[in-house]
């Protein structure tokens, strides 16, 4: 394959041109209630040619017949051309190399029968189901991965990447009369079969909890202090400020560029967030992003000032930055665009215990886990999966429908106190730009308390 | 080839019976970035999915690998139908599929210069300073090809076409974004491109102007790009696999006036130039229109082949399927009524139904919908694009508001259906005007 591509690039007249092959072997369980689904076992194949001209656009091809290789250079090729750019495109600088970069399968799933896969599904599902009668509906996934990746560029990088990926959910719902609840267990995992084992504790917890929020009441709207934990703490700082450290946001637009200025006060010197592409065996993990570029740990915000932003060779070099290895694509389907990886807030250097973070709050909400978060830019929405009012400092009684809505600035300015307690969530699901769907990240946070957030959005009577 | 595949498939397997799709797609896309043309790219995909029933199981498998050899997908079939949950699946026989138009030779093949020219065409129209234009231009050809053992076939080719324009303005802290399509089988008219121009410059220019948010209980206006808060619910639990498992509120409601009696739903997957028309499903059921409420009663739900056979029901000619997993529920084309109204839209937003309200909402975009527990019906969201009508006119975009409600409460009487139904991708929509909403300032 290597040689493919280095006859590939060898014909391309372009100034720039990479090649990206993928192979993908992917295995699907589910169940929905008692039933099975599905179980299927699939293979994807394909390539994606990017090429560029000196004074034109980037031209791009994705195919999935690799014969169609030497075709596909030539129509790259074209296209740029087609394109023409008074401001030309550049790069920036990132040093060619040749690597193999074969992660641990841990347990290759490829070897495993999928009777097997089925077998671990069925416990899993069936823990949901055994929590009781209320319990209705259960909807349970399994799905692995395994794929190679070559990479190659016309400036003489050649990596080829070995890539596992184990993903378990389940989602038990609840009902009685006309009351329904929900409950969602998700994890993901860059490892193999070994990591997929033991898991059943997770999901009941999930189903026992749809079953406690039939009887949980709304939470009563208003502002609240709030304490996030720190699966909503990431899933927080992803949406709500990863996306606006993306450079491919400002680069091309001058208001936005002086909205994140660096050195520019984004919260209390509590605040420190980052994104690290090279953390140990997360699903965000990589060794080199989808441009060849080695992937690091890169800070964003420092003692609550904007110092740092995530970048592809292109919005680097246009802003003359350095390059951060965050520009990646879902499948040989797409383009690389920046992307995070493994994103999160820090633990706070004397932060203390999540006790410690509630002890002094008469009354608020202690907002657990997500069912989604969509930003706007600075406008977000968070649904919370539950929560619990804290009462007198100490946690109480359980609440539903926690959503948090707000203003980012006003809002990561508000956070006060940042616990010690970090850690990463490894959850299956994804982060979505441009069209690319699912893209496989990771979150962590420690519990983090807001000063003041806006709870639900009922109107108060 | 599929015919090929599938007397493989006869040799092999005795009984069951299969069915599978194949499907070639080549697009061509070209995106401007800040109002110059940035990149142009091609996409050439090809997959096979197959499904076979042996033992009374069911199992599939799909493939991209152009140099997999039919023998090893069958194997991956089978071995999927060996660990399959039993199932009475009746593949549809041969039957005459109705004639629609899907595929447009002037869109399959335009030039790249002229998806060019008509991107340029919305740069040089929606140009502004301050603002951050971006467009994009895709057009795809397909070709479909579906057969089972039982004899029936269907082969298409179609087209589709997308222009997409989205402006971002930024203003100190203050970020406006607004967005709208033209989505079709064919390519965009000039009096296409004008309502687009028109839509995007008569909400930006409305935008401009920041006013307070109203607060309490009060008639809102969700236009045909707002109303997927209201109609996300509905989707779902008009599924046939939502009722099957039994987590439809509408589930036990079939033939009972659940909605006002002017308000109906139809999915038309024979809607002529639409993005989501076809003459048969993915599962070779021919296509038909289908009433899915009608004056308020509840009066179908959507099925594939599998659900279907679940349910004891037909087919309803939904199933949707990929070149991987197995083929699940999805409307074709998705229709709201207009009680009857014309259409006269001049591009102001709220469709006239705003010249009736002293103090509400027009909402356009909202953010976070399809989070939480849709189904139920309940919903809560931020605005991302809302204007504020005080005494009957638009007088400038709110920020920092939140509107609640449930669905189904909202539905039972609905205030106004405004002049302005229009595509919005597969759905058709006018504005409706909805009272009682919560509106919570913040």
């Amino acid at each position: 394959m290597k040689d493919r591509l280095r006859d590939a690039l060898k014909s391309s007249r372009a100034d720039y041109t990479e090649v990206r092959v993928e192979r993908t072997w992917s295995s699907a369980v589910a169940f929905r209630g008692r039933r099975l689904e599905a179980a299927t076992a699939s293979e994807d194949v394909g390539g994606f040619v990017r090429a560029l001209h000196k004074g034109c656009g980037w031209g791009v091809a994705s195919f999935t017949s690799l014969d169609r290789l030497p075709a596909m250079v030539t129509r790259a090729g074209e296209l740029s051309r087609a394109v023409r750019l008074d401001e030309p495109i550049r790069l920036a600088e990132v040093a060619p190399r040749e690597a193999d970069a074969v992660l641990d399968l841990d347990g290759d799933v490829r070897g495993v029968p999928l009777a097997e896969k089925k077998r671990l599904l069925e416990a899993y599902n069936g823990a949901m189901l055994a929590v009781g009668d209320r319990v209705v509906d259960t909807q349970a996934s399994y799905q692995d991965e395994v794929s190679e990746v070559w990479y190659a560029n016309s400036e003489g990088t050649l990596i080829y990447q070995l890539r596992p990926e184990v993903v378990l959910s389940g989602t038990a719902i609840a009902r009685r009369d006309g009351v329904i609840e929900k409950g969602l267990e998700s994890l993901g995992y860059r490892k193999g079969w070994n990591a997929a084992q033991g898991r059943e504790a997770g999901f009941r917890t999930v189903a026992e909890r749809a079953v406690a929020l039939l009887d949980a009441p709304r939470v009563r709207g208003g502002t609240y202090p709030v304490v996030l934990d720190p699966e909503l703490g990431g899933v927080f700082i992803h949406e709500a400020f990863g996306h606006l450290s993306e450079a491919d946001f400002v680069y091309e637009n001058p208001q936005a560029r002086e909205m994140m200025t660096l050195g520019r006060r984004f919260g209390k010197p509590v605040l420190n967030v980052g994104d690290n592409g090279a953390a140990a065996g997360l699903r965000g993990t990589l060794p080199f992003d989808d441009e060849g570029t080695p992937t690091q740990d890169t800070v964003l915000i420092k003692d609550g000032t904007l110092v740092g932003r995530l970048h592809s060779r292109e919005t680097a070099a246009r802003l003359g930055e350095a390059p951060t290895g965050n520009a990646r694509a879902i499948s040989f389907r797409h383009a690389p665009i920046v992307r995070m990886t493994n994103t999160y807030i820090a633990a706070g250097r004397d932060g203390g215990t999540f006790t410690d973070l509630i002890k002094d709050i008469p009354l608020g909400v202690y907002a657990c886990g997500a069912f989604g978060g969509q930003t706007l830019l600075e406008n977000f929405s968070f649904t919370a999966a539950y929560g619990y009012m804290i009462r007198d400092g100490r946690v109480a009684e359980l609440v539903k429908d926690v959503v948090l809505a707000g203003n980012l600035f006003q809002t990561l300015d508000r956070i006060e106190r940042v616990a010690a307690d970090f850690q990463w969530n490894q959850m299956g699901g994804g982060c979505g730009k441009g069209g690319q769907f699912p893209l496989p990240v990771t979150e962590g946070a420690p519990h983090v308390r807001i000063e003041e957030a806006l709870v639900g959005g009922d109107v108060p009577a | 080839m599929i015919a090929d595949l599938l007397d493989v498939v006869r040799r092999r397997v005795s009984g069951g019976g299969s069915d599978a799709l194949w499907r070639r797609e080549e697009r061509t896309a070209i995106a401007f970035e800040s109002g110059r043309l940035k990149s142009a790219g091609t996409t050439e995909e090809a997959g096979v999915n197959l499904r076979v029933v042996q033992g009374g199981r069911v199992g599939v498998a799909g493939t991209t690998a152009a140099d997999a050899a039919t023998g090893d997908l069958l194997d991956r079939a089978l071995a999927s139908a060996a660990l399959g949950e039993s199932l009475d699946l009746t593949f549809p026989p041969p039957s005459p599929l109705p004639p629609i138009a899907t595929y447009f030779a002037s869109a399959a093949n335009a030039s790249l210069d002229s998806l060019i020219d008509v991107g340029e065409e919305l740069v040089a129209r929606l140009r502004r300073d301050g603002c951050q234009l971006n467009v994009a231009v895709e057009r795809e050809v397909s070709e479909t090809e579906i057969a089972n053992t039982a004899g029936a076939a269907g082969r298409y080719q179609a087209t589709g076409v997308a222009v997409g324009v989205d402006i971002t303005r930024i203003a100190g802290d203050d970020v406006l974004m607004v967005y709208d399509q033209y989505v079709g089988a064919d390519l965009p008219g000039a009096a296409d491109l004008d309502a687009l121009v028109r839509s995007v410059a008569t909400r930006l220019d409305l935008a401009l102007t920041v006013v307070e948010p109203p607060e309490g209980a009060l008639p809102v206006i969700f236009s045909p790009a707002g109303l997927s808060a209201i109609l996300l619910p509905l989707e779902q639990a008009l599924s046939g696999k939502a009722v099957l498992q039994g987590v439809s509120p509408l589930g036990e409601k079939l033939g009972s006036r659940v909605f006002d009696e002017r308000f109906s739903l139809t999915d038309d997957p024979l809607a002529a130039g639409r993005a989501g028309s076809r003459p048969c499903d993915d599962e070779a059921v021919p296509s038909r229109t289908l009433p899915l409420v009608e004056k308020g009663v509840v009066r179908a739900f959507v099925y594939d082949l599998e659900t279907g056979a679940r349910a004891g029901t037909a087919s309803t000619g939904h199933g949707r399927r990929g070149v991987f997993g197995k083929p699940r529920i999805a409307y074709s084309n998705f229709v709201v009524g207009m009680d009857g109204k014309r259409k006269t839209d001049d591009g102001i937003p709220g469709g006239g139904l705003a010249a009736g309200i002293h103090d509400g909402l027009i909402v356009e975009d909202l953010i976070g919908v399809g989070q939480g527990n849709v189904i139920a019906g309940g919903f809560s969201h931020p605005v991302a694009l809302a204007y504020r009508v005080e005494r009957g006119a638009i007088t400038g975009r709110v920020k920092d508001a939140a509107v609640a409600g449930n669905v189904y409460e909202l539905l039972k009487q609905i205030g106004g259906f405004g002049n302005d139904g229009r595509w919005l991708g597969t759905r058709f929509a006018p504005s409706l005007l909805l009272e009682g909403v919560s509106v919570a300032r913040r």
